[in-house]
């Protein structure tokens, strides 16, 4: 049992730099996260990419931090990854810093580091650094995690926010909410059960197979927070064109469809963690669909609507009966409406 | 003013019946209702079954168009 | 009338060529769905819909709000409420803001969730902000019966619930047709509206699907059009002639009418509701001995002329400018129901 740390839980010590930090390294994360580009020095030193490179950042709080489908650390991996294919680059590296509660579990910061070391070698991503800080009780709740990303821009992909078109089809490349409403039934607050897992998933092999359908790509953005309803008025907004979606195509689970009729809650606006809206030119739309069902995280993609020149900036439904309805823009927390 | 949701009931226990929609299921006051079976479908409102009910719009709606023309 | 029999509800509303007509949408859900379905664009231009003040939190006093933050902070109860509540805005901030300055707000699906949290946490005092009308007063109602059944003395309610015939009375004049809240008649039952017929006042119960309100829409089109008052419940696959028999005894064994303030119409009387005497040590006001508090509004928010119908949201000088949904200055802007927020999110700007 050598390899295994002693104590039960994370203490102070652990993040105060001595002994104990290099055995929490040692025996939790590196264990884990072996690799060649993998620093015990100060900074990794590592081979550029060739031509351009893509950066990107982001915290992961998340509560509670195991879920069905994942838990936080698979969630800080898939999340840093999918930014990095969201801009069509090939992730490489990935640093990592932990903020961890004094007296969490042990047992379950293996779990986390262990979900961590299988996302990322699904994604094709090395971690090369990492950070830990033990906060005080009550401090933080459990374990944050920041992880940022470095990925190489294939040659001659270039694709953003600002570059839809009119004409474009929209695809979301699979049903909707799947991961806020997880989160929402995992805090138990409402006494709602259902079987819905998250979506949490590293996307860069989709995004990979859909560059291999077509060059001709516009928009790739994951929709996290906020929900694919965000993200769509994002696009609007980037690149000054309206958007028409067709209400009854957007797939949701009927569990989703179901927990958000309780909830006053519309699907469009829960958080997802794998899925990704893609606008290209309409006749690239059925090759990329094609090939997104052959991908496993994408088997429900559907083509969702359209980019127009009108209405720039909104996002307008076409409704169960055929009228036009703009979406509302969301904003602010979301609540439940019951009365 | 009321946010309503169609349900269908699973199961019945003094006083309390557990009602799925689409596969979510969420555990509701019957005490309003008497003689609720599993099966039937119900209007729930904040957690109580306010109203048994048909589950579709559709023969309601069209009878109702019978008798306006 | 033959030609006639084949056509759709839809088609007799998007044809509709008689006197021009007000329709009032008493409920909110019925605002919201109206406009997540785009009805409003079927309407011919005789056709106006008014939203009206059926939703609990837009007619809520900001003294109500005050209160609640009285008990979180001052007296440090834990708040439950449905999430409708938190951004209301009362006189110095809304529960959002009470949260941050430490109060503890929690949201709940039901009040039975609110109960079941006293009985789980002995250690707080917990109030359950029990607002809305008829098909809501129930479920406080029961969860109050649960408590003591439970034998738990920790859990109160602070009742602003409402009653719907004060408000007809006084709305009276604000429209040619009422669109009736399915869900408060499916526990009144329909006698009321019938009796309102013999004063003039027409309306039809509707529902909630498209095929419902587009239904509830033609047939007040269609019997306008007659000219007489009239009364069809155009939802009865849900609400009968008398209603929940049940929830109408519960709420009666608990509660009595009493007047009460609505925001924008002012004190309506005998049109709220409060625990009788017999259920005082579950009522937050007598437990917590509430002071007295006066609410101030924002005098320049119109939600009170949007609650009559006497003005559009986009007639008021801070809709869309300074009162957002993300930072709304009344009520009818927080609540997804309300007509201002219906009119900010679907974008009927000026």
């Amino acid at each position: 049992m050598e390899n295994k740390i002693e104590t039960q839980t994370v203490t102070m010590a652990h993040g105060a730099g001595g002994k104990q930090t290099s055995e929490l390294i040692d025996k939790v994360f590196a264990a884990h996260f072996a690799n060649p580009d993998l620093t015990a020095d100060d900074a990794a030193v590592l081979v550029p990419p060739v031509g351009k490179m893509a950066v990107s950042t982001d915290g992961f709080i998340v509560s509670p931090a195991f879920f069905p489908g994942g838990n936080i650390g698979k969630l800080s991996i898939c999340g840093t990854v999918n930014d990095l294919a969201c801009m069509g680059a090939k992730p490489l590296y990935l640093t990592c810093a932990f903020v961890i509660e004094e007296g969490f579990p042990m047992e379950k910061l293996e779990e986390i580091a262990a979900a961590m070391e299988k996302t990322a070698k699904e994604a094709g991503v090395r971690i090369v650094s990492g950070d830990t800080k033990v906060a005080g009780k009550g401090q933080v709740d459990g374990v944050f995690i920041t992880t940022t990303g470095m990925g190489q821009i294939e040659d001659g992909v270039k694709v953003g926010g600002e570059l839809a078109q009119p004409g474009d089809a929209i695809i979301v490349t699979g049903d909707v909410g799947r991961h806020g409403c997880t989160i929402l039934l995992a805090r138990e607050d409402f006494g709602i059960e259902a079987d819905v897992t998250s979506d949490c998933a590293p996307l860069w092999h989709t995004v990979e197979e859909v560059m291999h359908a077509t060059h001709d790509l516009h928009v790739i953005r994951d929709a996290t927070r906020g929900g694919v309803g965000t993200v769509l008025y994002e696009i609007a907004g980037q690149s000054n064109v309206g958007i028409r979606l067709d209400a009854e195509k957007v797939p949701v689970a009927p569990e989703v469809k179901g927990v958000c009729g309780m909830l006053g809650l519309e699907p469009l606006y829960l958080a997802c963690e794998g899925r990704m809206v893609i606008m290209a030119p309409k006749a690239e739309a059925e090759k990329i669909v094609e090939a997104l069902h052959k991908c496993p995280y994408s088997q429900n993609a559907a083509i969702i609507g359209e980019v127009t020149a009108e209405q720039p900036g909104k996002v307008v439904m076409t409704t169960e009966i055929g009228t036009q309805a703009l979406l509302p823009q969301p904003g602010g927390e979301l609540l439940p409406r019951i009365c | 003013m009321c946010v309503g949701l169609s349900a269908k009931v699973v199961k019945i226990s003094n006083g309390t019946a557990v009602v799925d929609a689409g596969g979510a299921k969420r555990e509701v006051s019957s005490q309003l209702l008497e003689n609720l079976e599993p099966g039937d479908y119900v209007m729930v409102h904040a957690g109580v079954a306010i109203a048994k009910i048909t589950d579709e719009d559709e023969s309601e709606t069209d009878q109702l168009m019978e008798e306006l023309l | 009338m033959e030609e006639q029999k084949k056509r759709t509800a839809r088609e007799i509303i998007e044809n509709y060529d008689g006197p021009s007509v007000r329709i009032m949408e008493v409920c909110g859900t019925h605002t919201h769905e109206i406009f997540r379905l785009g009805i409003r664009k079927l309407l011919p231009k005789q056709v106006e819909l008014i939203s009206g003040p059926g939703c609990p939190v837009c007619v809520t006093p900001v003294s109500f709000i005050d209160e609640a933050i009285y008990l979180a902070l001052e007296k440090n109860v834990t708040i439950c409420t449905f999430g409708d509540l938190v951004r209301v805005p009362g006189s110095q901030m809304s529960l959002a803001g009470a949260r941050e300055k430490g109060a503890k707000i929690h949201i709940v699906y039901s009040p039975a969730d609110a109960e079941k949290y006293a009985k789980e946490h002995p250690e707080e005092q917990v109030t359950f902000l029990s607002v809305g009308f008829e098909t809501t007063t129930p479920a406080g109602c029961l969860s109050v019966k649960q408590a003591k059944e439970d034998g738990i003395s920790n859990y109160s309610l602070l009742v602003a619930n409402k009653t719907m015939p004060g408000a007809y009375e006084a709305l009276k004049g604000s429209a040619d047709v009422f669109l009736y809240p399915g869900h408060v008649n499916a526990i009144t039952g329909t006698e009321l509206c019938e009796q309102l017929t013999e004063e003039g006042v027409s309306g039809v119960v509707a529902g909630f699907t498209a095929k419902e309100l587009l239904t509830a829409l033609a047939v007040a089109l269609v019997r306008f059009q007659e000219g007489k008052p009239f009364f069809v419940n155009c939802y009865p696959r849900v609400v009968t002639r008398e209603g929940s028999r049940e929830a109408q005894r519960l709420v009666d064994e608990l509660m009595e009418g009493c007047d009460s303030e609505w925001r924008g119409l002012g004190i309506i009387p005998g049109s709220g509701m409060q625990l009788r005497e017999e259920w005082e040590a579950f009522d937050a006001r007598k437990k917590y001995n509430m002071p007295k508090i006066e609410g101030k509004a924002n005098p320049a928010c119109r939600c009170g002329d949007v609650l009559q119908g006497k003005c559009k949201p986009s007639d008021c000088k801070v809709f869309g400018k300074v009162c957002t949904p993300q930072h709304p200055v009344g009520a009818c802007m927080v609540s997804g129901e309300g007509a201002c927020s219906a009119y900010f999110m679907y974008d009927t700007r000026g």
